[in-house]
């Protein structure tokens, strides 16, 4: 069998990704995308140019927050970390998933007995 | 969702978005640096993973992609796009205008004068229509109005009323005994409280005499009005507590500032009032102007305690001095504030109970229909006088600068039309290459916004510095200005949204337009596609809207200079020029009754002798000045009637009166030293009196009755010529002079009347020094000459004759320019055509004619229309106009020609050039 294909982000989850990559650490923007295909098991592929302004709209929304650090490489970076509202938000996205992958999953699962 | 996250959802994008727009610049070396550092770790990494630098940046830039749309996308996640957009649109819309700084002036400086005249009036109407005395919560103060119906029980009454067509009126007057029965069974309102503006008063401080304005108030006028004195207190029960209780007053903030320095020390200082000493308790907040209107203060406040010792009564000599126990003159105002809860129409039904009983028992009341009915109104304005008469001037000049602004939007979206042509091949280009029709509307909405705005800041600035000039010339010449406008948010506000308005709804046409441009279309250039024959008629049907607007202007302006002139022509039946004119008013407690009449005839003789003076007299009502006096007239050999008697005007004047006015006595003699105030009663009619009451009898020495309370017999003893007596353009009609000093009671203020060769400012040295000789406290007052006189009686009538020409000059300007913008435009879409007929063997002059016959086509249709909305609005103005019909024909054809003419001139370089164009070159064209 041939290795599985790293498959495109859902439309509409890479905030909900961010939100919970910045929720265990303060990030950089590189940091943030490669934390998320750590956690995926680089089975996930972000479109690296849709990270920024993502990421700059969830700070504009409040949902994180940047300071300037140092990074691996001795260089100045901007480092994310989530805000209490953020963290609100990461928590009430993520139930929503929850329940979404749930009704969607039992849908799917749906065999011709059961319609 | 909880309530940090709601916060921080509505808090954070805000902050957010202005910390971005103030520190742009470090905003963008943070995206600039962020971007970077991400590239340069992805370079590492792939580095590290065993590639070469080279192939490792190719790797890294691919997977990055473009930095540049990266950061469009991280400025529009910070909501910065459409700002971005709207200064790039500024920018260009600046460039542009720039670019044709021809356009870009006229624009501007037509839709300045528009808005600027506008603010100009917008600033005065409001002050004088909506302005609110300065108290706290006006809204709730009631003023008091009587109806008084045809064979009411109010006979004798001293303020203003308005007749009702009815044959009953309306006034605002109350006798004192039923204003205080009101008070005191008054269950319904606040409190009810009492003032009367008495007019001016002899005032002396610091050893000076000077005639000021005063009210006189009742005891808890400062408590209803909720008013407290910035110093000192304001006028207490106990000083309105009985007769001569309180010889106290207040004083204005004006008062305080031009003749006390604004000194604390003022409180306890005494000064004269009518020669009686009254000492000062309070000064007024700034813009208190007292309860009867809100556009000028009154300078001293005293309470009615006072009123028989400062100003004892003079209408009935053998009566006592106080009109505060008078049961039938109807003299005071009435204010009450509401109390909550309280309906207007249950206080106006309880307060009329209580009018009922103060009326039976103050009058035999013959039946219930005698008795007048309250009607309660807005007192938050008081009395508003200043509105009287000029409510409608007021509204027909907005009107007419409402229709100057519409007339420079009209231009304005025709400049637009014609550049959105101009700019058709640009257009097209942007939207061939992906601009959005949503952006390019905005485009040209964001350049008609500039414009708009620019003419508001213009028009601002105009007004602004007209803010005085229209107080003025409402004010008379030798007076301080009756009010001063303010200039307020609320106008600032009016000129704003007046230039957004216009910006949007004239420049969303031709932006429309151009945003609905086929792309094809555009870059072909060639001519004849349809939305360019669609666009021609947007164009024209504007210029003939905008033509038809300039002839209702200029009719406007015509028929206002042509009432000028004719009043300017009327036959006033007497000499005005080389009058000079001041006012004495002796005080009654040094020169009571018939007193002064002696020391008028001092002053009379003395100014006679005065080095330069030709002749000098005096009159109790001023000529031509707004104001006379109407009295019963029974001729000879007829009966008083209960009913009703005619009336006549009358006037006292002086012994050299005709003289002086130049006046001729057409029959008997004028008045003479053997007419003296014992000797028996004469009097001067004119010719028209003459010819109404003594048809076909030789009137010199018969005799008429006059009078209501105190019936007199006068002998007739000459007629003279008829003279205008009150208003310029008045016709003269029935009037009899009498001599004042053979009036019993004496005449409370005179007018002196000095015929003089010199002018005026060298002899009123001598003049003053005259005066002093006589009595050294009495002051010279409102110092004019008759010409002023008459000019500030015509005063409405020029402001009108000045500022419609104004908007007439405008007008004509601005359909020059709309015409001349549309025939040059049209030219040069038929350049080519022009070409053929003139290749095909037409004379230049047939093509002249071709583009003038079009032009007058326009504008004969626009003046069309115009002159037919004068002729159905003019009616508007009837009652303005003096000489002249409302559809005056000479103004009406006059305008008509007028704009045809500058039709045809500001069509005639358009026309020359089409005439001009080179058959070849035109053809080349296409």
């Amino acid at each position: 069998m041939a290795q599985e294909k790293p498959i495109d982000l859902l439309q509409g989850t890479l905030d909900l990704l961010i939100l919970k990559a910045v929720s265990l650490g303060p990030l950089h923007g590189y940091g943030v995308l490669l934390r998320i295909e750590q956690l995926s098991g680089e089975k996930l592929v972000i479109q690296q140019g849709s990270l920024y302004p993502a990421l700059y709209r969830l700070e504009h929304q409040g949902a994180i927050a940047s300071e300037w650090g140092e990074s691996e490489n001795n260089r100045k970076a901007k480092y994310y970390r989530l805000t209490r509202a953020g963290r609100e938000l990461l928590n009430a996205e993520t139930r929503k998933w929850n329940r979404m992958a749930g009704i969607i999953g039992g849908i799917l699962h749906a065999t011709p007995e059961e319609a | 969702m909880s309530l940090r996250l709601r916060i921080a959802r509505m808090v954070a994008p805000p902050r957010s978005w202005f910390g971005s727009v103030f520190r742009r610049r470090a905003l963008e070396q943070r995206m600039e640096s962020e971007l970077a550092c991400h590239l340069e770790s992805l370079t590492g990494d792939l580095i590290r993973s065993g590639l070469s630098p080279q192939e490792a940046a190719r790797r890294a830039r691919i997977a990055l992609g473009p930095a540049l749309k990266h950061k469009e996308e991280m400025r529009a996640s910070l909501g910065l796009l459409w700002w971005d957009q709207l200064w790039a649109d500024l920018r260009y819309a600046l460039r542009i205008l720039r670019k044709s700084p021809g356009f870009a002036s006229i624009a501007v400086v037509s839709l300045a004068l528009g808005i600027g005249a506008n603010t100009a009036i917008f600033t005065v109407a409001q002050h004088m229509l909506l302005d609110r005395l300065h108290v706290p919560r006006p809204e709730q103060l009631r003023m008091f109005y009587l109806s008084n119906p045809r064979d009411g029980v109010i006979q004798g009454l001293w303020g203003w009323w308005d007749d009702l067509p009815d044959g009953g009126s309306v006034t605002t007057s109350f006798t004192y005994p039923v204003y205080e029965q009101l008070r005191r069974q008054n269950r319904v309102l606040e409190d009810v409280m009492a003032f009367k503006p008495y007019g001016r008063m002899t005032v002396t401080m610091h050893g000076n005499a000077e005639s000021l304005d005063a009210e006189m108030v009742s005891g808890n006028y400062y408590s209803v009005l909720g008013v407290r004195p910035q110093l000192g207190r304001g006028i207490q029960e106990s000083d309105d507590a009985e007769e001569g209780s309180g010889p106290v007053v207040t004083i204005s903030d004006r008062l305080w500032t031009t003749h006390f320095g604004r000194s604390p020390d003022v409180i306890g200082t005494i000064i004269q009032v009518n020669a009686t000493p009254m000492t000062i308790v309070g000064v007024n907040p700034p813009g208190f102007t007292g309860a009867y209107s809100a556009q000028g203060t009154p300078d001293i406040f005293l309470p009615f305690s006072m009123q028989p010792i400062v100003a004892p009564q003079d209408f009935d000599p053998a009566g006592s001095p106080s009109l505060l126990t008078k049961k039938d003159l109807w003299w005071v105002l009435v204010m009450g504030r509401m109390k909550p809860g309280v309906s207007a129409a249950s206080a106006e039904s309880s307060l009329n109970v209580a009018l009922s009983a103060a009326v039976r028992a103050n009058f035999a009341v013959k039946s219930d229909s005698q008795i007048p009915k309250l009607l309660l109104r807005d007192g938050s304005r008081g009395q508003n006088p200043a509105t009287e008469g000029l409510e409608k001037p007021i509204y027909v000049l907005l009107a007419l600068a409402g229709l100057v602004l519409l007339l420079a939007c009209a231009n304005l979206a025709n400049l637009l039309l014609a550049r959105a042509g101009a700019r058709r091949r640009e257009t097209s280009t942007r939207l061939a290459l992906g601009a959005g029709r949503g952006r390019i509307l905005r485009q040209m909405l964001t350049e008609s916004l500039l414009l708009s705005l620019m003419g508001g800041a213009g028009g601002l600035l105009l007004a602004w510095a007209m803010r005085n000039a229209l107080p003025r010339l409402l004010s008379n010449a030798w007076a301080p200005p009756a009010f001063s406008a303010k200039f307020s948010w609320s106008i600032f506000a009016f000129a704003v949204a007046v230039s957004i308005l216009t910006g949007i709804v004239f420049g969303l046409v031709p932006a429309w337009q151009a945003s609905r441009l086929q792309v094809s279309a555009g870059l072909k250039d060639t001519g004849q596609t349809s939305t360019q024959r669609r666009r021609g008629l947007t164009g024209k049907a504007i210029v003939v809207f905008q033509v038809a607007l300039s002839v209702l202007l200029v009719v406007g302006a015509g028929l206002f200079v042509r009432t000028l002139m004719q009043l300017g022509r009327a036959p006033l039946g007497l000499q005005p020029h080389n009058l000079l004119l001041f006012n004495v008013q002796p005080p009654e407690k040094r020169y009571p009754g018939a007193m002064r009449n002696l020391v008028l005839q001092r002053l009379e003789e003395r100014l006679s002798t005065v080095p330069g003076v030709r002749r000098a007299t005096l009159t109790e009502v001023p000529l031509l000045a707004g104001n006379a006096i109407n009295n019963t007239f029974i001729p000879e050999g007829q009966k008083r009637k209960p009913e009703g008697n005619p009336s006549v005007l009358s006037n006292g004047v002086g012994m050299h009166f005709f003289e002086t006015f130049g006046i001729p006595i057409v029959a008997g003699r004028s008045f003479t030293a053997s007419d003296t105030s014992t000797s028996p009663l004469v009097a001067v009619i004119n010719q028209i009196a003459a010819k109404t009451y003594y048809p076909g009898v030789n009137p010199i020495g018969r005799t008429f009755e006059t009078g209501g309370h105190h019936p007199a017999t006068i002998a007739i003893v000459g007629v003279c010529g008829d003279a205008r007596y009150y208003r310029v353009s008045k016709s003269a009609e029935p009037t009899f002079y009498q001599p004042y000093w053979q009036k019993l009671n004496g005449i409370p203020e005179a007018t002196f009347a000095v015929s003089t060769t010199l002018d005026a400012q060298a002899i009123l040295p001598s003049l003053r020094d005259a005066l002093r000789q006589v009595d050294p406290e009495l002051p010279m007052l409102d110092v004019r000459t008759q010409d002023e006189q008459i000019a500030a009686n015509l005063r409405q009538q020029r402001i009108f004759a000045v500022l419609t020409s104004g908007f007439g000059v405008l007008a004509l300007v601005l359909a020059c320019v709309g015409i001349y913008g549309i025939m040059a435009y049209s030219v040069v879409q038929r350049t080519s055509e022009i070409g053929v007929r003139l290749a095909l063997g037409a004379i230049p002059r047939q093509v002249l004619a071709m583009i003038l016959s079009e032009a007058s086509r326009l504008s004969l249709a626009g003046i069309a229309l115009g002159l037919c909305a004068s002729f159905l609005l003019a009616r508007f103005v009837r009652s303005m106009l003096y000489g002249i019909t409302a559809s005056d024909p000479l103004t009406l054809s006059c305008a008509g020609f007028m704009l045809l003419l500058v039709a045809l001139a500001a069509s005639w370089i358009p026309a020359r050039r089409a005439a001009g164009v080179e058959p070849m070159q035109a053809l080349r064209h296409e």
